[in-house]
């Protein structure tokens, strides 16, 4: 599973190499012109400067070339998700120059487009709140947004929140911010200097492969598709991939107190839990399936998956398909019970729920041992609440920054834990925490002239206090 | 003997009081250290070798006890016995007015023979009643985690000193079965030694009646509890004994309610029934409850298997004892976070130390839930981490014979 790349090295997955050195070497110099032997002639119905992919002797080869600058920027932040929204908010917060730049049409990630709208884990094992900070901030905001967010504080049971509604807040606080965004441009590649170190991307879009220089890059692709781009070591892992949807006319007992809670006492028919089980033998949803949400009548209902491969498009197109097959075919199933058969599939989630992908080997990789002992870190960066049979652990930056690469760093699901401790730091409210650090550490980088590695972590702590996170 | 005498028997029984104490707190380095105490009885050892037919090492000390006993009338009394010394003690503070029980019959010989009556059906009726057992219960009171089981565990010892206070030296002299039995020895070897002495004829058994009544009383009572144990727990759905407990038809009867497994429990998840779980028949024998506050049967632990003085719970190593079936782990889909969508879940599969629980995805029901093979031992690992209220979506259940 394991996979250790290094810079300018390997083929790996998806054979992602590198962009040559060439175009880091500034925008001043003249690119060297491609020699003849370099790539095949320009035909003659080709116009422009584009030379498409030419087949050649049963192989395609794409020609070199030179890409386009886009933007230069010091902080670049791949991926609009919950970790990449946080880290370049709080970057820009630090007044340095920052970029975004997103895979789909709107912000929010796996949170919006991915309908992960519960927002958990949120508190410790006493019911306290643990995370704070930007993530506080936007769940503020919802607070004020009529059908925008519900079961606040009310810990055991963890908000849920409306994607579209966190859509425009995000949407909203990007278009004031002053942060350079593009959306629809899917990151491709890593440019990388000489010796290794990261100097931008290379994205596509609309506009085709264009280049985006930076002094940090941050890596929220949640699959750290920039950082495995530039040579960075990392653990591939697989696990279930499901497809939430959303689902009205479902929630007829839900208008009573505690709704969305954890009690499967609050159920349309029937008595779930009374009596012993039979073994092997399936209910269908005979329980209150899903969760309310802010919309009215409507629940989210997450599903769990088989096991797939998040970076073999294969997997992704499969499960694409068979989801929303079963997703339909189970809401028919829904209806056959008493009391649900109004029930119907107002959307499947935009998004696949893709959980883990790419795990960094970073500076610190954080284990499931260290998270259920309590471990404490000198250079903690952030609480995850607690979580299953874990109980709340510290997050430390060592987790954010690649073993070897410079200049780039990485938050969200993709940073360096083992796979246990992924499966927590992959959920929203971490991946705020992950996120506003990087960030924060990112516009450290810029003001101190330093490389994430050497940041001054007692600054980079007293910052993140300061914008109102909790480091315990 | 006559060494035995002129040592200062008050001395000999406060240094034995002590000896049990220090069985019965684990301050011994070895597991099974509480269970010889009550492996000294001579009661205990006979009733529960015959009814579990099988004789363990242990019963060496009883036999010394009942050798030692039918030269020496009540010499264990007099000088080893715990609760003897401790009754004794309360006598002489008590008020020691009421001496109406002298013309009681001996109860005590009689409890033994119904008892060993009993045993042979494999059911020691009364074998509870051991005093070294009632000595030991209370000490398991830390361990209780309810009002009434704390109430439970100490009723016997109580009763015992309340009764003595209030009447005298009544359970010593005319009910304890130990005692009763050691008189049954004494008398049985003096008629043998007389017999083989053919100096004198046969002692008269004035009280041929009353034996035949109390075996009597013991078969229909055996047969009785173990067929009302075996109904009990082929309808319950959710009685638990400890791991290496014999057969339900025989446990309830074997155990002795001495607590000790009780005690030795480092995550108190064993009680003394109040008698809801598996009926009289079951009172007060251990039951296995998984509070969500308190822990699991550990895959680490086999200390309840070592302390059991007559075998009602099987000395298991480690390694069988995690083999050992407790019950079994179901899962109620209609309740389960990750069945209903509610919830990223998998407490249960984590949380299993045998690799038994999976959260499985099925194609056909395009859905996902946690599935138990036939690894599960129902040590309730899954159960206590299920984050369900009130009622947890997987449980530990009564084995069914299948």
């Amino acid at each position: 599973m394991r996979r250790s790349i290094t810079a300018g090295g390997l083929f790996v997955a998806g054979s992602l190499m590198p962009v040559s050195p060439v175009l880091a070497d500034q925008a001043g110099e003249k690119p060297p012109t491609p020699a003849a032997d370099q790539g095949p002639e320009k035909l003659p119905h080709q116009t422009g400067s584009h030379v498409p992919a030419t087949l050649v002797e049963g192989k395609v080869v794409q020609p070199r070339r030179e890409l386009p600058v886009l933007h230069k920027t010091s902080v670049l932040v791949v991926g609009g998700g919950p970790a990449g929204t946080a880290a370049a908010f709080t970057a820009k917060r630090m007044g340095v120059d920052v970029t975004l730049v997103e895979r789909y049409g709107y912000l929010g990630g796996l949170a919006t487009g991915g309908l992960v709208l519960g927002i958990f884990p949120l508190y410790d094992r006493g019911n306290k709140q643990v995370i704070y900070g930007i993530g506080e901030e936007l769940m503020k905001k919802l607070d004020v947004l009529k059908y925008g967010i519900i079961d606040r504080n009310k810990a055991p049971t963890y908000p849920t929140i409306d994607a579209e509604a966190f859509k425009y807040v995000l949407a909203d606080m990007m278009l004031d911010s002053g942060i350079t965004a593009y959306l629809d441009c899917w990151g491709v590649d890593a440019i990388v200097d000489a010796k290794g170190a990261v100097k931008g991307a290379v994205f596509e879009s609309k506009s085709g492969r264009q280049a985006i220089l930076a002094d940090i890059v941050i890596d929220c692709s949640g699959d750290g598709d920039i950082y495995a781009a530039a040579g960075a070591a990392f653990e591939k892992v697989k696990t279930n991939i499901g497809l939430i949807s959303r689902i009205g006319n479902l929630d007829e007992v839900d208008m009573a107190p505690g709704r969305g809670s954890e009690d499967p006492s609050k159920t349309v028919t029937g008595k779930p839990g009374e009596g012993r089980p039979s073994k092997g033998r399936v209910n269908d949803f005979g329980g209150h399936a899903g969760n309310s949400t802010p919309a009215p009548h409507m629940n989210w209902l997450n599903m769990r998956g088989p096991v797939g491969d998040a970076l073999d498009v294969a997997d992704l197109t499969a499960l694409e398909l068979k989801h929303r097959r079963g997703t339909w075919s189970n809401v028919e199933k829904l209806r056959q019970k008493q009391g649900d058969e109004q029930a119907f599939l107002a959307e499947t989630a935009p998004q696949l729920g893709v959980r883990l992908s790419r795990l960094l080997d970073g500076v610190k990789k954080l284990t499931v041992q260290e998270i259920r002992s309590g471990a404490k870190f000198k250079d903690v960066i952030g609480y995850s609440g607690a979580y299953a049979n874990a109980p709340e652990f510290q997050i430390p930056y060592g987790s954010l920054v690649p073993e070897k690469v410079e200049n780039v760093l990485a938050a969200g699901r993709c940073i360096s834990t083992d796979f246990e401790v992924g499966d927590i730091t992959r959920l929203i409210p971490v991946c705020w925490v992950t996120g506003q650090a990087a960030g924060v550490a990112a516009a450290l980088c810029i003001q101190d002239k330093c490389k994430p590695r050497n940041v001054n972590v007692a600054k980079l702590q007293n910052i993140l206090h300061q914008q109102g996170a909790y480091l315990g | 003997m006559t060494f035995l005498a002129r040592v200062p028997r008050r001395l000999i029984q406060l240094t034995c009081f002590v000896g049990a104490l220090v069985l019965i707190w684990p301050v011994l380095p070895w597991a099974i250290a509480p269970r010889l105490l009550q492996q000294v009885s001579p009661f205990v050892a006979l009733s529960s070798s015959i009814a579990a037919r099988s004789i363990g090492v242990g019963a060496i000390l009883a036999l010394v006890v009942a050798v030692i006993s039918s030269f020496k009338k009540r010499w264990f009394c007099l000088y080893l016995c715990p609760t003897g010394f401790l009754l004794e003690n309360t006598n002489h503070v008590g008020l020691r007015k009421a001496s109406w029980w002298s013309k009681c019959p001996p109860i005590g010989r009689y409890v033994a023979i119904l008892t060993i009556v009993g045993s042979v059906l494999g059911y020691p009726v009364l074998l509870w009643m051991d005093p070294l057992c009632i000595f030991s219960s209370p000490f398991a009171v830390n361990k209780a985690t309810n009002p009434f089981s704390m109430i439970l565990v100490c009723l016997g010892l109580g009763v015992l000193v309340g009764a003595t206070f209030v009447f005298g030296m009544l359970w010593c002299v005319r009910i304890c079965p130990l005692s009763g039995l050691q008189d049954m020895l004494f008398a049985i070897r003096k008629a043998l030694w007389t017999r083989m002495a053919a100096s004198a004829s046969a002692q008269k058994f004035s009280a041929a009646r009353r034996v035949f009544f109390s075996g009597g009383a013991g078969a229909v009572l055996a047969f009785g509890a173990r067929r009302l144990g075996a109904a009990r727990y082929r309808k319950s759905d959710t009685l638990l004994r400890p791991p290496g407990a014999v057969p339900e038809d025989r446990f309830a009867g074997l155990c002795i309610r001495c607590n000790n497994c009780t005690h030795a429990c480092p995550t108190k998840i064993i009680h003394p029934d109040t008698g809801h779980e598996a009926g009289l028949a079951g009172f007060g024998a251990p039951v296995v409850k998984f509070d969500r506050d308190y822990k699991y049967c550990l895959e680490t632990c086999n200390a309840c298997t070592q302390v059991c003085p007559t075998g009602a719970l099987t000395a298991l190593p480690l390694e069988k004892k995690n083999r050992y079936l407790i019950g079994e782990a179901l899962v109620d889909t209609n309740v389960c976070l990750t069945a209903l969508g509610k919830k990223e879940c998998d407490a249960c599969e984590q949380a299993c130390p045998y690799d038994a629980v999976k959260i499985a995805w099925d194609e056909d029901q395009y859905n996902a839930y946690p599935v138990v093979n036939d690894k599960c031992i129902g040590c309730g690992a899954c159960e206590v981490v299920c984050p369900t209220t009130p009622v947890r979506a997987i449980r530990v259940w009564t084995l069914k014979p299948s």
